[in-house]
C-alpha cells in the first residue's frame, strides 16, 4: 500500500489539519482537557479565597476575645496562658498565608494553560473568522512563588 | 497613633496585615495596588503615613513603582517603605534598594518579626 492510499482510507477525524503528527480529535480533546484544568483552577481559587477569608474573620474574632479577657485581672498563669494564645494565633496567620502564594501560583499556572490551549486553536483551526486569532501570551516571567515550605520569609533592611 | 498604608491586592494578605497591626495599636489605611495608594498618599485629599508597607507584584502599579513615585515626592523622602512579597531574588531586592525602599521582607510574614521591623524603621 503506498502512501496516497494511506491518505485516502484514514478516518476524516483522524486527518491532521494544523500541527504535523496531531490529529483534530486530539487536538480538541487536548484543548477541552486545558479548558477543563484551568476553569477548575479558578474554582480552586475561589474556594481558597473563601476558606481563608472565614478563617481570619474567625482569628479576629479570637484576637478580640482574647484582648477582653486579657484586660481582666488575672493570675501569671493565666496571662502567660494568653500570651501564648497570641503567639499561637500569630503562628496561625503565618501559615495562612499560603493562600495568597497558592493564588499566584495558580493563577501564573492558569495563564500558562490558557496560552497553552489558545497557541493550540490558532494551529489547528487557524484564525477567527474576523482573522484575529486572540492568542494569549505565554507569562513572560518566571512563577514568582519559589517558596517550597511555609517557614517565614527573610527580613532584610538596606 | 502611627499611621501605616498598607497595599496589597490580594484581599486576604491586607486582612492579615491589617490584623497584624492593628493588633500592634497602628492606624491602617489600606490599598488595593499602587495606583490606589498612590492616588490614597498624594491625591487631592493625600494624607501622611508613617510608613508603607507594600506588595511588589499587582496589578497596574507595582510597589517599586509605587517606591520611586512616593521617593519623588518630597513629603515621602523619609517615610520609611517596607515592601513584603514572594520575590525573594537578589535582582528584585536590588531593584528595590535603587528605588528607594528601606527594607525587603519576604513572605509568608511572621506578625511578632513583622512588628519588630516596623518599630524599629518608623519614625
Amino acid at each position: 500500500m503506498n502512501e496516497e492510499s494511506d491518505v485516502n482510507d484514514a478516518d476524516p477525524d483522524e486527518l491532521t489539519e494544523g500541527a504535523p503528527g496531531l490529529s483534530l480529535a486530539v487536538a480538541t480533546d487536548l484543548q477541552d482537557s486545558l479548558l477543563i484544568a484551568s476553569n477548575d483552577l479558578e474554582r480552586l481559587h475561589t474556594l481558597l479565597a473563601d476558606a481563608c477569608d472565614t478563617l481570619m474573620q474567625r482569628f479576629t474574632d479570637a484576637s478580640q476575645h482574647i484582648g477582653q479577657l486579657m484586660a481582666r485581672p488575672a493570675d501569671e498563669s493565666t496571662t502567660a496562658s494568653f500570651q501564648q494564645l497570641t503567639r499561637d494565633l500569630g503562628g496561625a496567620v503565618t501559615a495562612l498565608q499560603f493562600q495568597d502564594m497558592a493564588a499566584q501560583l495558580i493563577h501564573h499556572t492558569n495563564h500558562r494553560l490558557r496560552s497553552c490551549a489558545d497557541s493550540l486553536a490558532r494551529e489547528m483551526f487557524g484564525a477567527d473568522e474576523d482573522g484575529a486569532a486572540v492568542v494569549e501570551p505565554p507569562p513572560q516571567r518566571p512563577n514568582p512563588v519559589t517558596q517550597a515550605e511555609m517557614d517565614a520569609g527573610s527580613v532584610e533592611l538596606f | 497613633m502611627h499611621s501605616i498604608l498598607a497595599v496589597d491586592d490580594s484581599a486576604s494578605m491586607r486582612q492579615m496585615v491589617a490584623f497584624t497591626l492593628k493588633s500592634a495599636g497602628y492606624n491602617v489605611v489600606e490599598a488595593v495596588d499602587g495606583q490606589d495608594a498612590w492616588e490614597k498618599a498624594n491625591g487631592s485629599a493625600g494624607r501622611n503615613f508613617d510608613l508603607v508597607l507594600t506588595d511588589q507584584n499587582m496589578p497596574r502599579m507595582d510597589g517599586i513603582s509605587l517606591t520611586k513615585k512616593l521617593r519623588d515626592n518630597p513629603k515621602f523622602k523619609a517615610t520609611p517603605i517596607l515592601i513584603l512579597t514572594t520575590e525573594s531574588s537578589d535582582q528584585m531586592k536590588q531593584a528595590g534598594r535603587n528605588a528607594g525602599a528601606t527594607g525587603w521582607l519576604v513572605k509568608p510574614f511572621d506578625p511578632a518579626k513583622l512588628l519588630e521591623v516596623i518599630q524599629k524603621v518608623i519614625r
